[in-house]
């Protein structure tokens, strides 16, 4: 199976939920998906085209048009077409489903996520912070508008 | 996330995260039921250093030395998927005889970073005299970097389009020399390990991962293929000159720990093919794609807006970098995958049921670098 059918298969599945799809190349695919059908998208692309292998998953902070990205970068084991799915988010309130249900390394990814900018993940099973201590909660440091760096380094605190 | 609740005869172990005997700080809480791990969890964090933040507000090139440091074993790679991303944006075309040598150094690298993490995985079973061993021969591979590089460890060699440098005047018959000795060593590791009773126990059908189990937790490297799939970005999806070189995937069936550190002494041997192979078929050449202005000293470069996902073999597995770029000087975003972040996450599963003294066996196996892991 190639790239082209793949994504034929994934629009014929869900002609609502799914748009903007591009074959970059050979091995690189690209789709939108609505926040609220993520799950179901996931399932059917690690049921039906075998992709098993969640690469990464981030978020993307884009403060001019108020919109928070979260990515996910799918691959797989028997292919090498590697899948980089995207739900846009509202800045102000980023809520999506959880997807630590079918890719079980979803979860640190998602922790991950949620600390650094503040996308909730609707029925994760742990949601706590990761690497941040636990009273950076509520800074998020990467979105683009944290004022923290670099003017709280060393240099500018003298 | 672990129950806090202790029932009779139970009780909760802090390991870490200054432990002797951790691969890198970070802490593993563990409820034992007398020596018997029944539940545990993985608290990580303490070497973050914000590196995706960091390359935000750096220039692209200054973001090289910066990549660097994700994890220092594995400099040359991680180099290599930050070069590649802007290479993809940019739409620039690397000469051979500079992806000849961007091969020798990763594959070099390979080496090195296999030969630590064998005698380091030694020395968490008890073998501490081999970590002297390895110590001792991986030195001469350092040697190798350090003489193309000029530095050790931290090589902030690679330039968009080319490499900073060509190789040194008789630099094949160094590769000829150290590499004989190295063939000698490895084969006297195997020796060693396979003739220990003691190494044998701890290690033979301890931490069996099955290929299933493997690829549910998003393992990927050695201890993917110590389970016998072979997955191999070098072969899955070939970047540099890889199609054109001989060499294979190397797997093992058992999928335990001691069939993990087969693995990597296997991919020692098939690097030093690799890199033989290179140094026969290099053409002369330049180092950085003519009529450019790509240099040793890169250019002050605006990269065209963009998004890239670019992937390659890391000593651990699958190194991804995912680059969004706005068409400035500076990345706007850049997502560093790295190859141990689901391994460490998935330790809690593993050691489930396991002895307290089979905690480092099994972590150690995973080769975990928790620099990688925190970034």
């Amino acid at each position: 199976m190639d790239a082209n059918t793949m994504i034929d298969s994934l629009s014929t599945q869900f002609p609502d939920a799914v748009f903007d799809t591009k074959v970059e190349s050979k091995i690189r695919i690209f789709a939108k998906v609505k926040p609220e059908n993520i799950k179901d998208v996931c399932m059917y692309l690690k049921g039906n085209l075998s992709f098993g292998h969640l690469c990464c998953e981030f978020g993307i902070d884009f403060p001019d048009r108020n919109e928070i990205e979260v990515v996910y970068v799918i691959g797989s084991y028997d292919h090498s077409v590697v899948l980089t799915l995207k739900a846009l988010l509202p800045r102000d309130n980023p809520e999506i489903e959880s997807v630590v249900s079918v890719y079980w390394n979803a979860s640190w990814y998602e922790r991950e996520t949620y600390e650094l900018f503040g996308v909730k993940y609707l029925n994760h099973p742990d949601l706590r912070p990761l690497v941040l201590p636990e009273d950076m909660l509520g800074e998020w440091p990467l979105r683009k508008d944290y004022k923290g760096f670099p003017n709280k380094t060393a240099k500018n605190l003298v | 996330m672990m129950d806090e609740k202790v029932g009779p005869s139970e009780m909760i172990v802090h390991l870490g995260p200054q432990h002797p005997m951790m691969p890198g700080p970070f802490r593993l809480n563990a409820k034992l039921r007398g020596e018997t791990v029944v539940d545990s969890e993985v608290e990580m964090g303490w070497l973050h250093k914000g590196i995706e933040k960091i390359l935000e507000n750096k220039t692209y090139l200054q973001g090289i030395t910066i990549v660097d440091r994700i994890c220092y074993l594995a400099a040359m790679t991680n180099e290599e998927a930050y070069v590649g991303c802007v290479e993809k944006l940019a739409g620039i075309e690397v000469p051979p005889r500079a992806q000849y040598i961007r091969v020798i150094m990763e594959e070099l690298s390979r080496i090195q970073s296999h030969m630590l993490g064998t005698g380091e995985y030694a020395s968490f079973v008890g073998f501490v005299s081999m970590f002297m061993y390895t110590i001792r021969d991986r030195e001469d591979v350092l040697s190798l970097l350090d003489s193309v590089s000029g530095t050790r460890i931290t090589h902030s060699f690679l330039r968009f389009g080319g490499v900073k440098d060509d190789l040194p005047e008789g630099f094949k018959e160094d590769v000829k020399r150290v590499f004989a000795n190295l063939r000698k060593a490895i084969d006297s590791y195997e020796e060693l390990f396979s003739s220990d009773d003691i190494y044998r126990s701890r290690t033979v059908g301890i931490g069996v991962l099955t290929p299933e189990v493997a690829k549910d937790i998003g393992v990927s490297g050695p201890p993917l293929r110590a389970t016998g799939v072979a997955f191999d970005i070098r072969r899955d999806e070939p970047y540099l000159v890889y199609p054109d070189l001989d060499f294979k995937v190397c797997t093992r069936k058992e999928g335990d720990v001691y069939a993990r550190v087969q693995v990597r002494l296997d991919e020692i041997r098939e690097s030093m093919y690799i890199i033989e192979q290179c140094l026969d078929q290099m053409p002369q050449g330049p180092l950085f794609p003519e009529g450019t202005a790509y240099g040793r000293r890169s250019p002050i470069m605006r990269v065209p807006a963009g998004e890239v996902f670019n992937r390659v073999e890391d000593p651990r597995g699958e190194m991804g970098f995912y680059m969004v770029s706005d068409g400035s000087d500076k990345p706007y975003r850049v997502k560093i995958r790295g190859p141990v972040y689901p391994t460490l996450q998935a330790l809690p599963p593993l050691i489930k049921g396991v002895r307290v003294a089979d905690i480092v066996a099994i972590a150690g196996s995973m080769d975990t670098c928790t620099s990688e892991v925190d970034r």
